[in-house]
């Protein structure tokens, strides 16, 4: 059974007021459309997390749809600091989202420990710092410290999570699901399989029979999935590899925008309340800039080198 | 032009400082900016054989110019291995098998403690900042940490209002109470005036040396702590001019390095 759908309808059908959201990306593969999508609705007390946030993070945040984020950094890269997010946690405008802060060891690892059932997951890293003196929603449950039962030595140990909805965006999937990435993946894979129900943003829906070609790039299987979106350009201003750049270009307008309360405000009014889908998004786009700055973000075509699973 | 009359901008001279410390052979993990220059100088000069990897799932890029971020495009094609998250921060680094690690912050202490979450009250932050992402497992589990900072008083400190990233925690003993290895941790913290070396007894940073056209008293009275001075310190040597072919003609042909002076690397 197909489970093609409109993003609006996808948002609408599987993501709840205070639901808790793996979002895939890496500045590769941000599911931006998804995220504008959410702001346009006006969902409301989210838990969010995934390692390295950056300007989708930031602009969940500032739109006010945020109340948790399990986290281990945001930025916004080469154009600074999150403005949201420094806004919400040192003035609480538009609210102080609450924040548990781990690390890019860590989290992943407890996404991975959500994908497998694992009860906990002892980890190497936050020992000595003062991430262990800071709790917040989590509590107690933040991590624990045991004795290794095999040699008795003190050991952390971090929860494992399991998120409601993961939102990935991928190159290519096909309609029930089966979701294929090739590029930096940072949490993708961990973050995807630890969620109860996943929605799949993609470059193109292609045949399962062409998924069949390269099957070692699934990242998702279709048993996980209850939505699959075709979204070009899903990831604007990020890149997808294979498909187009980074736009640095609008990074820096984004960061020009965020640096102010009502820059934000008037960015959220032009390019995410003020059109209607990604469709609509790309084509004010065009128009604002022109063709010419569209098309060159587009990768240039290259045919790869084909793998053979022949025997 | 003679070889000791090269001219320079001083971000090279501290990417030339970050390579010399890579010996031939280290695995490195490296995020963007310095870190990348560093250890591509190194490997282009006297390291033929160090390798980097980058946190986001990143072995052995081939990038065709610096890379912006550590999830940049151009760390995708040609490099040796691209996995997620889990692959490299946890089986690599977790696994214990990488030597090096470059690491900057905007407040860092004497011995070596890095704050990347917050200036002032963790709760009421006057600065709120990005946070850990890798750099906590990455100070925690390299063999030898490699630290970047502005030497003014406000980036360097006797005591980081947070500690996001562990280097000596207070002193002696204390990374083996915590299970960590003693003989690990922060190497040298390169600044814009100096290179001060970690004391392998006390643990605190001394000066090493002082970058050309700075000096010592200079030095101590931007720096906020007591800091011992070594009795063999001297003048930070210059790039070669091997070094600055490597980085203007291979590395950084578009001179993005020229950003860090903006930032105050001068």
């Amino acid at each position: 059974m197909s489970k093609v759908m409109t993003m609006k309808e996808a948002i609408s059908r599987f993501v709840h007021d205070g639901d808790f959201l793996f979002i895939g990306g890496y500045i590769c593969r941000t599911p931006f459309a998804a995220i504008h999508e959410i702001i346009r609705q006006g969902k409301k007390d989210l838990t969010i997390t995934r390692s390295n946030a950056a300007d989708d993070f930031d602009m969940l945040i500032g739109a006010g749809v945020v109340k948790r984020f399990i986290a281990t950094f945001l930025s916004l890269g080469v154009y600074g600091l999150g403005r949201c997010f420094r806004r919400s946690l040192e003035k609480g405008i538009p609210h102080k989202i609450e924040i548990e802060e781990y690390t890019n060891l860590s989290l992943p690892m407890m996404l991975m420990a959500g994908a497998m059932g694992m009860p906990f997951i002892p980890v190497k890293d936050m020992v000595g710092s003062d991430l262990l003196k800071v709790k917040s929603f989590l509590g107690d449950d933040k991590y624990k410290v045991i004795e290794n039962p095999f040699d008795g030595t003190p050991t952390l140990v971090v929860p494992p999570l399991k998120p409601d909805v993961a939102i990935i965006h991928v190159q290519q999937a096909d309609e029930n699901g089966n979701a294929q990435v090739w590029g930096i993946e940072g949490d993708c894979k961990w973050g995807a399989n630890a969620a109860e129900k996943v929605i799949v943003s993609c470059e193109r829906i292609v045949s399962r029979e062409v998924i069949g070609k390269d099957p070692s790039r699934t990242i998702v299987p279709d048993f996980q999935v209850v939505a699959v979106v075709e979204e070009p350009f899903g990831a604007h201003p990020g890149y997808t590899p294979g498909f187009y750049d980074v736009d640095f270009m609008f990074g820096s307008l984004y960061q020009q925008a965020s640096n102010t309360e009502e820059g934000f405000r008037a960015f959220l009014d032009e390019w995410v309340f003020g059109v209607e889908d990604r469709t609509a998004y790309i084509q004010h786009y065009i128009e604002k800039f022109g063709y010419a700055q569209f098309r060159g973000l587009w990768a240039d075509f290259d045919y790869g080198y084909p793998v053979s699973y022949a025997y | 032009m003679s070889a000791t009359e090269l001219e320079y901008i001083k971000p090279e001279l501290m990417a030339c400082c970050g390579a010399r410390e890579i010996r031939d052979g280290d695995l490195v993990i490296v995020g963007t900016g310095f870190p990348t220059v560093a250890a591509n100088i190194a490997k282009y000069t006297h390291a033929p054989n160090a390798r980097m990897m980058q946190e986001s799932g990143v072995y052995d890029a081939q990038p065709k110019r610096p890379a912006l971020s550590v999830g940049d495009p151009c760390l995708n094609p040609g490099a040796a291995f691209i996995g997620s998250l889990v692959d490299v921060m946890g089986m690599f680094l977790q696994g214990g098998k990488v030597d090096v690690g470059f690491l900057s912050g905007s407040q860092v202490d004497k011995y070596g403690n890095i704050n990347t979450t917050a200036i002032g009250d963790y709760h009421h932050p006057k600065s709120r900042l990005p946070g850990s992402g890798g750099a906590n497992p990455i100070g925690l589990l390299v063999k030898r940490v490699l630290i970047i900072a502005l030497h003014d008083k406000r980036r360097l400190a006797e005591k980081v209002d947070f500690i996001t990233t562990p280097g000596y925690i207070d002193g002696p003993g204390a990374r083996a109470k915590w299970g960590l290895p003693e003989d690990q941790g922060p190497e040298v913290i390169i600044t814009n005036k100096a290179v001060l070396r970690f004391d392998k007894e006390t643990k605190e940073a001394y000066l090493e040396s002082y970058h050309p056209g700075n000096t010592v008293e200079e030095i101590l009275e931007h720096t906020p702590w007591d800091l011992k001075v070594s009795p063999d310190v001297h003048e930070t040597p210059p790039p070669t001019a091997e070094e600055l072919r490597v980085i203007r003609e291979i590395i950084d042909p578009m001179r993005m390095i020229t950003i860090y002076l903006k930032r105050g690397y001068v």
